[in-house]
């Protein structure tokens, strides 16, 4: 609804850490080459702080609703209990079952992680708050997100074993399944800001606080990315790849260790990466529910001052992280509120609901942006 | 066309419907999240176990006329009694007696047939043993008193949900003297007319006078 022209820069972390390497005279190339790994690191530190924030609040919300305690033992209110989790696979052996084909058992988790941590890569916390506008981002989410069910399956048919094989298999169909409603209600929202770049998608719901966010354009986009989402991510629903009571656990049974830990990482950084952009896409990503910018103007400050710029990337920040944690608690109490649904019902539910609703969807959202160019980003 | 129409008619009921279903059990799980923990945090609370608890059986020696009912009613014949005949005396004498925990199953057979009443059951539960050997008790073992969960000073003791009182959910904080829901044996007997209690003796004559008609 704005155009980009009305949007402030915001705070530049790179341009103020390269204007202060030159004052001590550090030469240009070499203050870009010590820039580089830091925001690599930082995403990659939020990334694992975010997962441990994760795993705890998943046991203490499900001992919650379930009326249990949780973990309260492991620091206050059992917020290392996590740490604990990870260091106990940390100092367990690492098994590669006797008939197992080693190196294809040993590549599998790492092709389920990497992909996940390098879509990380575009998960914008502030104007400038990433790692790399990348043109493409979305699209480059949903390509590396494809690149998860190889790892799955590889994991799957390597360990020799059964259950593995099933559940490999299950964890392929349902991720190619749910991947098109999920591009296809992607799709939708980059039409309406005409731009793949996740940048231009939070610009274009700023403006008019929570009215502009793309929810209320996009409600049925929006739960459809977040059933699909939910169900890349193997949550409750939908988490028969890893059903315990069927196939012990799926593709993971014969993993343990530091390699079972990777499994696990990659899935809540997956679960979080996925709420971090339904809150970029549907939500206004960092946006505050009220115009920054209207704030500013409220309190006499220019919006440029660095005093406000400070703030409102801090600002950016928590919203954004705050609209994901959101999310995440939701598809905990939904862990607790649905039932898994079978095989069948899963694939009809992607194939014969999601799709046509996502098509249908996409469909609608051109016919609004042709009828009302002004509303829908035309 | 209208056929179409009323398929996308149903498609439609039914994704809302599925919808309602969800969120009102969303309603549901979200509700939970206020409520206090029902859990009993084990080490440092334990349940006050029911006065019929079948735990760990007790023995008394000095109790005990070697008569060996208990292993005649005992479903796996568990109870060892060791016992040789007195011939001097002629009466046996008893020399030890146990029974294995990691066997027994707990049933009450042998406390409920016992005829000098030298069995019975208490309330202990807490049976684990590193070896299943130290599970076998002897009669020193099976003598010992367990320690009562209200007298404990390092557990709170938790009653359970038919010992609270009345509308109470929450064994936390419930004073000790509160009653419980309903009414005692003991009450109920005193609650019930006298008539009952003296028909045993009014039938007593009665049978007696019939027997005096046989004769």
């Amino acid at each position: 609804m704005s155009s980009p022209a009305v949007v402030t820069p915001g705070l530049d972390l790179q341009a103020s850490f390269l204007d202060l390497l030159d004052g001590f005279g550090v030469s240009q190339g070499l203050a870009h080459l010590l820039w580089l790994p830091l925001p690599m690191l930082t995403v990659l530190v939020a990334a694992v702080v975010g997962v441990l924030v994760n795993v705890w609040l998943e046991r203490k919300i499900s001992a919650a609703v379930q009326q249990r305690i949780g973990p309260e033992y492991a620091g206050a209110l059992g917020i290392l209990q996590p740490m604990a989790d990870g260091l106990k696979l940390l100092f367990k052996e690492d098994i590669i079952p006797a008939r197992a084909d080693g190196l294809l058992f040993t590549l599998g988790p790492v092709l389920v992680l990497v992909p996940v941590i390098l879509s990380w890569l575009v998960v914008p916390f502030g104007q400038n708050l990433m790692i790399s506008n990348v043109g493409v981002g979305v699209f480059l989410w949903v390509a590396l997100s494809s690149i998860q069910p190889i790892g799955l399956l590889m994991s799957g048919y390597s360990s020799n074993n059964k259950y593995s094989l099933l559940g490999g298999l299950r964890a392929a169909a349902q991720s190619i399944s749910y991947e098109i409603p999920l591009a296809l209600s992607v799709l939708a929202i980059v039409m309406m800001s005409n731009s793949l770049s996740t940048v231009d998608i939070v610009n274009q719901q700023t403006g008019a606080g929570i009215f502009s966010w793309n929810i209320w354009r996009q409600p049925v986009g929006f739960v459809i990315f977040w059933i699909c989402a939910l169900a890349e991510c193997e949550r409750l629903p939908f988490d028969l790849p890893e059903a315990e009571e069927e196939l012990v656990a799926g593709y993971q049974t014969e993993y343990a260790g530091m390699k079972f830990a990777l499994f696990y990482l990659g899935s809540y950084i997956n679960l979080v990466l996925s709420a971090l952009l339904v809150s970029v896409l549907y939500l206004g990503g960092w946006g505050f529910p009220l115009p920054v910018e209207w704030l500013a103007g409220l309190l006499g400050q220019s919006v440029d001052a660095p005093a406000v710029q400070v703030i409102t990337g801090t600002l950016g920040i928590v919203m954004t992280v705050l609209k994901a944690y959101l999310l995440v608690f939701f598809a905990i109490l939904l862990r607790w509120t649905v039932p898994r649904v079978r095989i069948d019902q899963l694939l009809d539910l992607g194939w014969k609901f999601m799709l046509p609703i996502a098509l249908v969807n996409l469909l609608v959202t051109a016919a609004l942006k042709l009828a009302f160019p002004a509303a829908f980003g035309g | 066309m209208f056929g179409f129409l009323k398929k996308v008619g149903d498609y439609t009921q039914d994704a809302v419907g599925a919808a309602k279903y969800i969120t009102q059990g969303l309603g549901v799980t979200f509700d939970h999240l206020r409520r206090r923990p029902i859990t009993v945090q084990y080490p440092y609370e334990k349940l006050i176990p029911s006065e019929r608890y079948r735990g760990r059986i007790h023995y008394e020696f000095d109790k005990c006329i070697a008569c060996e009912v208990c292993v005649r009613v005992c479903p796996i014949n568990l109870p060892v009694v060791d016992w040789v005949m007195n011939k001097a005396t002629k009466k046996k004498e008893l020399r030890n007696y146990s029974i294995d925990f990691g066997v027994c199953i707990f049933c009450g057979n042998c406390v409920e047939y016992c005829p000098t009443n030298c069995l019975s059951m208490t309330e202990e539960y807490e049976l684990a043993a590193f070896d299943r050997h130290s599970l076998n008790y002897d009669n020193v073992a099976l003598g010992r008193l367990p320690t009562s969960v209200t007298s404990d000073p390092s557990v709170v003791p938790l009653r359970e949900l038919a010992y609270l009182p009345k509308g109470t959910m929450d064994p936390h904080g419930v004073a000790a003297a509160a009653p419980r829901a309903g009414l005692l044996p003991e009450q109920v007997l005193a609650s019930m007319p006298q008539a009952p209690a003296s028909t045993p003796a009014a039938t007593q004559p009665s049978a007696s006078d019939s027997a005096a008609s046989d004769a």
